[in-house]
Parts: structure tokens; C-alpha cells; sequence
């Protein structure tokens, strides 16, 4: 009984999130490349003209994968309810290993609102970056291209506060996380403790 | 080395062009076809195969129904320029000793981001989406030659010279200020204007678009205490705290 397990990610939702992940960070090499001209960066590339088509082909495997982690988190990130901010006021005992946190959903309220940040950043950082590549023929095409450049940097710049923590809390944080983005399994005992809600809607 | 720059003297242009045609036979630009749009301006604009352009402003008063301004329009060659601080790819744009804006066609990535950067609306883009604007003849002037475009000009409209001599010769013949001599930093563009500026079709006061200023100050430091400071505060945390042991998770 206490070895059984539960599934809580499929095999698409974890393809998906590496897809996403991995995009991520070709993305994020070639900004940083583009950024500061790190010549070091731009030498993995061969040239700055290869480091762009990365850079742009990326964006558009990001951009797709980002539209379907649609079908697997907004619709329970939308539901916000009091157990969710009972998790927020608590902040999800991190700061307190006495803390008792409310029943959480299949993902957490924190989780939840990491998601609602990636999909709102990510949508911004990709249509910004389609407008600058792109070029579509509108009139002051030149200010609308500053205004993508700025908001491209801005997300950038958000992105680069919330993944580390977002991989922090998946691994070190939260021994036993990852597992679920690999084999996408944990023990029932496991989630019962992290969300209890979603454990009981499973059956167990 | 003295930087060198271009003064640029509307009153003494006369409207022929010459410079027009000098620097496309120096930067081996091909002729552009162009509609009659009932003024004797033409090509009505900058394009990457009209790297200078004579703007041609007619500006009538009670006491001078016809008076013609003859504006040379093209790079600014700016101290602090747009075009550079936007431009993402290590030596596509880059300032010659001399102080010109040049670039190299090969380096260039085609973001056009230096197109939107301009305080001036200069750089155009050719047919293989690379940056094409006057580079103040870098190739000639590093051999000590004179731009094409000054070489040719019968007037003396178009200046080149050591920029401080060119700006005290300027301040000598009285007028008073000089256009681009402190904007961006200093342009190597620099006008001899007896008017307004605006009257010249240009800028009062020149600068950097503002996102761009903020993008450089703010944003992009941002990007490495962003990331650093999210690392610094997961390990600190990690030591403050510790992470969630299964057995101690109720
Ligand atoms: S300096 Fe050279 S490239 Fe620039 S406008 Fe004159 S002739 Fe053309
Ligand atoms: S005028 Fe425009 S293109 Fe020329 S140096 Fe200044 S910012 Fe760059
Ligand atoms: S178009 Fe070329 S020169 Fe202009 S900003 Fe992009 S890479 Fe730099």
C-alpha cells in the first residue's frame, strides 16, 4: 500500500514541458549572445547570423509549445479559490516548517500563479519577438518596433528572475519533484501531503 | 587622432546634386527609378542605395518669395549613437578611428532594430536585409582621401576637415552655434544653420529614443542581477531553510 503510485503527469504534458524548457534555454544563450556580445557564445554558433536562426527557430518551438501547456494548467490556474490564498498568506511554508498549508490542487497555488506568469511573459516575449522579426507593414513601424525591443527585454528580464526559482523548487527545494517531469509518477503517500485535493478527486 | 567630420552649409548648396551622384559612383550604388511627384526633390527619400540626399525645402517670405534650402541629408555620424547602442551583433556597427559610423555587411544580422534606433530615421536595409547608409567614405577617409560627396561639391556646402578646426571656421564665418556640435556627444555631421533647425527639417534637439536609454541602463543589467540575484536567493534560502523533507511535509 505505502509503494503505490499515482500518475500526475502524461507523457505529452512532460515531452511538452522539455520542449519548452529546452527552447528556453537556447533562447536564453543566444539573449544573453545578443545582449553583451559575448564573442564566446557566438564562437558555439559559428557566427552571429547562425546565432539568430537559432535564436528565431527556437522562438518558434517555444511559441508552439507554449500553446499547449494551455490544455494541461490554465484551466486549474484559473481556479483560485480559498485554500489557494490560504497557500499564498502561508506562502506555501517555506519560510516556516510549521506552517499548515490548506489542500492544494494537482498543482499549487504558487504553481499556479508561476504558470499564469509564463503564459502572460511567454506570450509577450514571443509576439514582441515575431513583430521585430517579421516586420509587418504598419505606419511608425519604427516605434512599434521599440516598443516590441522593450517589451522582448522586460519579460526577458522577468524570465530571468523566475526560472532559477522555478528550478529551485523543482529539484533542491522539493526532493522528489523532478520525477515527475521524467517519469511522470510519484507515490499516492507523497502527493497526499502536497495536493490533497487532487489525490482525493484520483479516488484514493 | 583628431576626429574628422562633414560641415554642412545649406546656404551655399546649390541644388546640383553632385554629391549624390559622386557617392554612388564611389559606393557603386545603382540608380533608382522614381515617380514625378511634382517637386524637384528627388529621390524623395533615403533608400539603401541613396546613402545622401539633397532635401529640398522651399520656405517663401514676405521678402523672399523663392527661397530654396538645400539640406544634405544622411548618417549623422553620432559620438553616442542609436544605432550602435541597439545594434546586436559584436562589430556590424562600429566607430572608424576617425569618428564615422561604419558597418560591415557581413557581421550585420538584419534585426533592422538600428532602423527603429536612429534618433535621424538613416539606416535602410538592402535587398538581403543588411544595414546600408553612408559611412562618411571610411574606406577613403582611412587613406586620407575626402568623402566623395565633399571631393565633389563645387560650393564648398560640403565640408571635411578635422571636426574642431571645421567648427571654429564655422563659429568664425558667425554663426554662432553649430548644429551637432555637443548633440549625441557630438555628431561628425555637423550643419552651419542661420535658422531654426526645424526650419532645415531637422531635430531641435536630437536624442536616443528613450526606451532604448532605459533598455541599456536599466534593463539589461537587469538580466544578470536578475538571474544572479534568483540564484544567490534559492541557495540562500537553501541554507536558511532547507528543503521540504517528505517526512517533515503535514
Ligand atoms: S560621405 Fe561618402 S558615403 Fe557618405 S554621403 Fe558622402 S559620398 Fe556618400
Ligand atoms: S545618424 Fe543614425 S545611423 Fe548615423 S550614427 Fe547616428 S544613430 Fe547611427
Ligand atoms: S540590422 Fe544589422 S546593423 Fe542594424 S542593428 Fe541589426 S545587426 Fe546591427
Amino acid at each position: 500500500m505505502g509503494n503505490q503510485m499515482i500518475k500526475k503527469a502524461n507523457a505529452f504534458e512532460i515531452l511538452n514541458h522539455w520542449l519548452l524548457a529546452g527552447s528556453f534555454f537556447i533562447l536564453t544563450i543566444t539573449g544573453f549572445g545578443f545582449l553583451f556580445h559575448l564573442q564566446q557564445v557566438v564562437a558555439i554558433f559559428g557566427s552571429a547570423n547562425t546565432m539568430k536562426v537559432w535564436h528565431n527557430y527556437a522562438g518558434i518551438v517555444f511559441s508552439i509549445s507554449l500553446f499547449f501547456t494551455i490544455f494541461n494548467y490554465l484551466p486549474v490556474s484559473l481556479k483560485f479559490g480559498v485554500d489557494d490564498m490560504g497557500w499564498i498568506t502561508k506562502a506555501g511554508g517555506y519560510f516556516s516548517k510549521k506552517a499548515a498549508i490548506p489542500p492544494q490542487d494537482i498543482i499549487n497555488a504558487g504553481q499556479k500563479l508561476y504558470y499564469l506568469f509564463i503564459l502572460f511573459a511567454g506570450i509577450a516575449i514571443a509576439a514582441s519577438g515575431f513583430f521585430i522579426w517579421l516586420r509587418p507593414q504598419v505606419a511608425d513601424i519604427r516605434k512599434w518596433v521599440l516598443l516590441s525591443h522593450l517589451v522582448h527585454n522586460i519579460a526577458f528580464d522577468l524570465f530571468m528572475i523566475a526560472v532559477p526559482l522555478h528550478i529551485y523548487l523543482g529539484t533542491l527545494a522539493n526532493p522528489g519533484t523532478l520525477r515527475i517531469m521524467i517519469t511522470g509518477t510519484v507515490p499516492v503517500e507523497w502527493a497526499k501531503k502536497r495536493h490533497a485535493k487532487w489525490v482525493q478527486k484520483m479516488g484514493y | 587622432m583628431a576626429k574628422k567630420a562633414l560641415l554642412i552649409s545649406p546656404e551655399l548648396c546649390i541644388g546640383c546634386r553632385g554629391c549624390q551622384t559622386a557617392c554612388k559612383a564611389w559606393n557603386q550604388l545603382p540608380a533608382i527609378k522614381t515617380a514625378n511627384r511634382g517637386s524637384a526633390e528627388n529621390p524623395p527619400d533615403l533608400t539603401p542605395n541613396l546613402y545622401n540626399r539633397i532635401r529640398y525645402v522651399e520656405m517663401p517670405s514676405e521678402s523672399n518669395q523663392v527661397r530654396w534650402l538645400f539640406v544634405s541629408q544622411r548618417c549623422m555620424h553620432c559620438d553616442d549613437a542609436g544605432c550602435i547602442k541597439i545594434c546586436p551583433a559584436p562589430g556590424a556597427l562600429f566607430k572608424t578611428k576617425e569618428g564615422a559610423t561604419a558597418y560591415d555587411k557581413d557581421k550585420c544580422i538584419g534585426c533592422k532594430l538600428c532602423v527603429a534606433a536612429c534618433p535621424f530615421d538613416v539606416p535602410r536595409y538592402d535587398e538581403k536585409d543588411k544595414i546600408s547608409k553612408c559611412h562618411l567614405c571610411s574606406d577613403r577617409i582611412a587613406e586620407g582621401l575626402a568623402p566623395a560627396c565633399a571631393k565633389t561639391c563645387p560650393t564648398g556646402a560640403i565640408r571635411y576637415g578635422d571636426r574642431d578646426s571645421l567648427i571654429q571656421m564655422a563659429k568664425k564665418t558667425g554663426y554662432a552655434k553649430v548644429y551637432g556640435e555637443t548633440d549625441l556627444n557630438g555628431l561628425g555631421t555637423l550643419y552651419a544653420f542661420k535658422d531654426s533647425p526645424k526650419i532645415y527639417g531637422m531635430d531641435e534637439h536630437p536624442a536616443i529614443p528613450e526606451t532604448v536609454v532605459f533598455w541599456h541602463k536599466v534593463l539589461k543589467p537587469l538580466a544578470y542581477l536578475g538571474l544572479g540575484g534568483a540564484v544567490a536567493a534559492s541557495l540562500l534560502h537553501y541554507v536558511a531553510f532547507g528543503p521540504k523533507k517528505d517526512e517533515e511535509v503535514k
